[in-house]
């Protein structure tokens, strides 16, 4: 090889070694020094609350409030679409780059953090502000608290199976709102013979009949101890009788043809809006829908609405005056935050979780883990209702909130397979394996 | 040194870039995917060397096999329609004439849309209470026919096949206009001073002409349907109850959904191994036919 070939060869191996070079070199320069000399901190922020409701758009206007307020504190924020923001956040989990600040579910989600050593607990901020951490509703922190240490601090309450009903339509049918199992295959049955689809359902992502249906459903039919026991194997198991009557029942609701067609392939939302304009007389579903439905829906629509628990099973052992709920999302603190930073962090966390926020938050129609008095004015008259409903009833576990991902995936998939025709107890099965698993 | 072999060295300090790329950022994944196969892991913590596990638990998955019967499904829909109706297509728009351009680009739009547009549209067009399809359906009095497009697992992977292949007749149909105009005018006068037209025109000198591009568009189809992802994804994600589940949806469930990075690493070797044998298995097929 001549001299000339061999000048060109290296000269393109340099320079493809320093372009590579480039792609892994760490640049973690947080913090910038002002021309006062002052220093400011910089703080990175992922969050959820891309969407148009108005919760979302609370929660934005509390961040950039804070940005206002505090000149020496810079947030590099991210506003993350809801249906991809979870994946995301384990992704850089997974490569151990989060975020300083984020959004953050309790259960679960905070355990593995927890053990992955990514996050760390803010119990310095809580009892510096003693008042704060006693507004908080009880059991706020459970789902976030690991031994002694809290990781987090709720911004939302999420009852995941209220049952909303048309009050009209009940009316002309004369038919009162079921208050038992019998009641509502009977409401179901006639509702169906005037062509009212009997229960709007969105199921295409697989969690709204777990999350809004099984989870109360269950509940009522094996109590909530049954299924506690359940999920840690301890002495209980999902192919009990009981649960295969829960299924049961929920596979009796569609064999009677209570969804409309083609529920599989409909999303959450669109099933909201098919009850919001009155083709549906009922809907179970969460707390989430009320943000949904206070900004699509009519006044006239709204007015229509009403909301309660869903109906007690013949012989159930679960108390029937209960919601299946879990409380929501909190910001999570990074490991690596430090000194300054950390200040600034609990600044942010205070500003978006204190008193303040959460009265915003109230009333911007989503619920709160924080006593708080709602100003009935501000939100819709069904945020008003279901708020009272809240108050009144006992709170009951989420599936998936208790399972781990792979077994609530298992249940999700199985209840479309049985809301499709399969055997509840081959389903039982698969899902007793699936906890096994872990 | 031979002129030979510095045009040699020359090529090879040309290729030098372009391989250093593809070797970071293909080659290397592959080899690291398939190492973390060997891995119990969840993406957060430690992982644990489990040796051959993951491997053996997505050939006993019936999952698995539920979503590559699926997937086979659509690369035999690709394959046999999307390359003989671009082909077909090409043929009679191989002019350069205001309409044949106007219905080239229109065959070619929908590669210009995004997938995720692509997927909305015709979930709207399939949607069981508002779609077009059924809508027309009772139009025309043919109310029975109409179907639960897509959660009806009798139907829905058939229902999915028709974007799949609308969608990517564009550039097939591209490929095989260029190279039908790459066909010498010689060609075309010799065959019609021996008399050949029509059909005979057609099979013994047009289609020998382009058979190099189609073995070419054979193979793009082949690894195109088994990274299918996206369409399916959008309508219908993988269900209900995994009745349209395809390899690349079910590797990214078990990775994203429910956070087995290990088994998913596996699911993706698994993969890259069929994808192989298929291109391969096609090619030798296709070689055969050269000979006849």
């Amino acid at each position: 090889m001549n001299k000339k070939t061999t000048v060109i060869l290296s000269v393109v191996l340099a320079a493809s070694l320093a372009l590579t070079a480039c792609g892994s070199s760490d640049d973690k320069s947080d913090k910038t020094t002002t021309e006062g000399g002052k220093e400011k901190v910089k703080l990175t922020l992922w969050h959820n609350y891309s969407g148009d409701d108005q919760r979302a758009k609370t929660m934005r206007s509390l961040i950039e409030q804070f940005e206002k307020d505090h000149p020496d504190i810079t947030l590099d924020v991210q506003a993350i679409p809801p249906d991809g923001y979870r994946t995301r956040l384990k992704t850089v989990a997974a490569a151990n780059e989060m975020p300083d600040l984020f959004v953050m579910w309790p259960g679960v989600m905070t355990k593995e953090f927890q053990a992955g050593n990514l996050i760390q607990p803010i119990n310095g901020l809580l009892d510096s502000k003693k008042e704060w951490k006693d507004g908080f509703l009880p059991g706020s922190f459970d789902g976030f608290t690991i031994g002694t240490d809290i990781y987090s601090a709720p911004i939302a309450l999420s009852p995941t199976s209220i049952l909303f009903y048309n009050k009209s339509l009940f009316e002309q049918n004369n038919l009162e709102v079921p208050k038992t199992w019998d009641d509502m295959m009977h409401a179901v049955e006639v509702f169906k013979s005037k062509k009212i689809t009997p229960i709007s359902l969105g199921n295409k992502a697989a969690w709204p009949a777990q999350s809004s249906i099984l989870s109360s459903l269950a509940d009522r039919v094996t109590g909530t101890e049954w299924f506690l026991n359940a999920a840690t194997q301890g002495g209980a198991k999902f192919t009990d009788p009981a649960f295969i009557q829960s299924l049961q029942y929920l596979k009796d609701l569609g064999d009677a043809g209570a969804f409309q067609s083609g529920f599989n392939s409909l999303d959450n939302t669109q099933a909201e809006q098919y009850f919001a304009q009155g083709k549906a007389a009922m809907m179970i579903d969460g707390g989430w829908a009320l943000t949904n439905i206070a900004s699509t829906a009519s006044t006239e629509a709204m007015a229509q609405m009403g909301a309660t628990v869903l109906p007690s099973t013949p012989g159930g052992k679960g108390d029937p005056n209960t919601l299946a709920g879990v409380v929501g999302t909190g910001l999570g603190m990074s490991a690596k935050v430090t000194g300054a930073k950390k200040d600034a962090a609990y600044e942010v966390m205070y500003a978006l979780a204190g008193p303040d926020a959460q009265k915003r938050v109230l009333e911007s129609n989503q619920l709160v883990s924080y006593k708080v008095d709602l100003d009935k004015s501000k939100v819709t008259p069904i945020f008003a209702e279901v708020y009272e409903l809240v108050n009144n009833v006992k709170r009951t576990p989420v599936y998936d909130g208790v399972l781990s991902s792979a077994a609530a995936d298992e249940v999700n998939n199985g209840l479309q397979e049985l809301l499709m025709g399969g055997s509840p107890e081959s389903i039982a099965k698969k899902i007793q394996s699936a906890v096994e698993k872990k | 040194m031979t002129s030979a072999s510095r045009t040699k060295a020359f090529i090879a300090v040309g290729l030098l870039p372009a391989l250093l790329l593809f070797v970071l950022f293909v080659i290397l994944p592959i080899i690291w995917s398939a190492y973390y196969g060997f891995f119990d892991w969840k993406g957060i913590g430690a992982a644990t060397f489990i040796g051959f596990d993951n491997y053996t638990e997505v050939v006993k998955d019936p999952i698995f096999w539920t979503s590559l019967k699926n997937n086979m499904l659509i690369v035999i829909a690709s394959v046999f329609g999307q390359v003989p109706i671009a082909l077909v297509l090409a043929l009679l728009l191989v002019k350069n004439s205001r309409l044949h351009t106007f219905i080239r680009s229109a065959v070619f739009m929908p590669m210009v849309l995004s997938s995720v547009v692509v997927g909305i549209i015709w979930g709207y067009i399939y949607h069981p209470e508002i779609g077009i399809l059924n809508f027309l359906l009772d139009g025309i009095g043919l109310g029975s026919w109409k179907k639960e497009w897509l959660s009806d697992p009798d139907v829905s992977m058939y229902s999915l096949m028709v974007p799949i292949i609308w969608n990517y007749i564009g550039p097939y149909l591209i490929m095989f206009i260029a190279a039908l105009n790459n066909i010498p005018s010689e060609m075309d006068d010799a065959a019609k001073i021996d008399g050949a037209e029509g059909s005979r025109k057609l099979f013994s000198v047009t289609l020998p002409l382009v058979w190099d591009t189609i073995k070419v568009a054979v193979v793009l189809c082949i690894s195109g349907s088994l990274k299918a992802f996206d369409l399916i994804y959008v309508m219908t994600g993988g269900g209900p109850a995994h009745s349209t589940e395809l390899l690349a949806s079910y590797m990214y469930n078990n990775t994203f959904s429910i956070y087995r990075y290990g088994y998913g690493s596996a699911v993706s070797t698994v993969i890259i191994i069929i994808s192989l044998l298929l291109v391969a298995g096609s090619q030798y097929l296709m070689k055969r036919g050269d000979r006849l």
